[in-house]
């Protein structure tokens, strides 16, 4: 039985591990933290995964859990260096996109992003990965509305930031 | 057009950029230990609750002689035994309000439940300098209410203090229970302070942050 389950979690952590690392990349600053953090997230996604019906997607329970660690358990180690690695954050412009702004542009964006507080963090996350604002507002435990308002004010923050 | 749009539509297209674990790598991390916050919480939290809890114990034999001295035996077993009891309704708190941390839970409900898990300790410790205050002070008053039964007996049981002559046996005995009370709280505070802020202060901003937007 244990085994099955240990089966089970692994091939689905495996096929969605990149929910995880994008969480990490976004919440530590090199790859040392980045694989601690990692290596969290899968003990506490391991722990609570008894408890996980499939009434939900895989997916979504891993977002609650993954952000969790990251913002609320995650303990940072000492060592942790303040300087931030954009250089190491590329992106892959699709073709008829290709400009040298608008990767400049992006790459403003991204550390905008990064710089935001863990909460606001969690925000913009799912935001990108195209969560509805409901979605949003039950993962972080506050009311669609005030998610909606929040998102508008981050998004303001940021055209700022990008365009003084 | 929306830079946080354009963000978004390169957000998916980076996936491949990411390390890709296999399951043999996988496996091994089910394995090793957490180090989460809730984990450090629970054995400081446990710790508290044991050192509190046999403090009791380690008072020395010659004290409970002194006591029964002074006529306040039945008295102290009275005030024990409702410790006891009180800290049983502690650790029965604690223990539910641990149970309740729960990863799968929204966030804020995450912080919630780990602030009120911490908050059941503190005001176990709390309870404990408060009760040790009172205690101290009634117990003092007692005694001062008694002084030359306090002299006759302390300096029967031990010889520093039969060393002070009586005229200044009030004076320094009284002094040197203030002072050791101080202390002992102004260490307790620093130890709190030290501790306790630094695990606890990222969750606390993060819950102001997460308070703030349901104004």
């Amino acid at each position: 039985m244990t085994k099955e389950l240990e089966h089970s979690f692994v091939a689905q952590l495996e096929e969605n591990q990149n929910i995880v690392h994008k969480i990490c990349r976004l919440y530590t600053n090199d790859s040392e933290s980045h694989n601690d953090l990692f290596q969290e997230i899968t003990i506490q996604l391991w722990r609570a995964y008894p408890k996980f019906r499939g009434d939900s997607k895989f997916s979504t329970w891993m977002y609650r859990v993954a952000l969790n660690t990251a913002i609320t358990l995650y303990r940072k180690s000492k060592r942790m260096v303040q300087t931030q690695d954009y250089e190491g954050v590329s992106f892959k412009i699709t073709a008829e996109a290709y400009d040298d702004t608008v990767e400049e542009q992006l790459k403003l964006m991204y550390k905008a992003v990064k710089n935001l507080n863990d909460i606001d963090k969690a925000l913009v996350f799912l935001y990108l990965e195209d969560k509805s604002y409901r979605e949003i507002a039950e993962t972080l435990g506050i009311s669609e509305v005030n998610a909606r308002v929040k998102m508008n004010r981050i998004k303001e923050k940021l055209r700022k930031i990008l365009n003084p | 057009m929306d830079e946080l749009e354009v963000l978004k539509k390169e957000w998916q297209s980076r996936e491949h950029e990411f390390p890709k674990l296999s399951s043999k790598e996988i496996y091994p991390m089910l394995l090793r230990k957490s180090s989460s916050l809730v984990k450090w919480i629970f054995y400081i939290s446990i710790a508290e609750l044991v050192l509190w809890t046999s403090l009791a114990f380690v008072a020395p034999e010659s004290t409970k002689q002194i006591n029964e001295a002074m006529g306040l035996r039945t008295t102290l077993l009275v005030v024990s035994i409702v410790g006891y009891v009180i800290t049983f309704i502690f650790i029965y708190l604690f223990y539910k309000n641990y149970r309740s941390i729960k990863v799968t839970d929204s966030i804020k409900d995450l912080m919630s439940s780990i602030l009120r898990t911490r908050k059941t300790v503190r005001y176990f410790v709390y309870y404990n300098i408060g009760a040790a205050i009172l205690l101290l002070t009634f117990t003092n008053i007692f005694y001062y209410s008694k002084k030359e039964t306090l002299y006759a007996t302390f300096s029967k049981f031990s010889e520093d203090y039969a060393a002070i002559p009586p005229e200044s046996f009030t004076t320094v005995f009284f002094t040197a229970q203030i002072l050791a009370g101080v202390l002992l709280i102004l260490l307790l505070v620093v130890f709190y302070r030290l501790v306790y802020g630094i695990l606890l202060r990222r969750l606390k901003r993060n819950y102001k942050e997460l308070k703030k937007i349901e104004v």
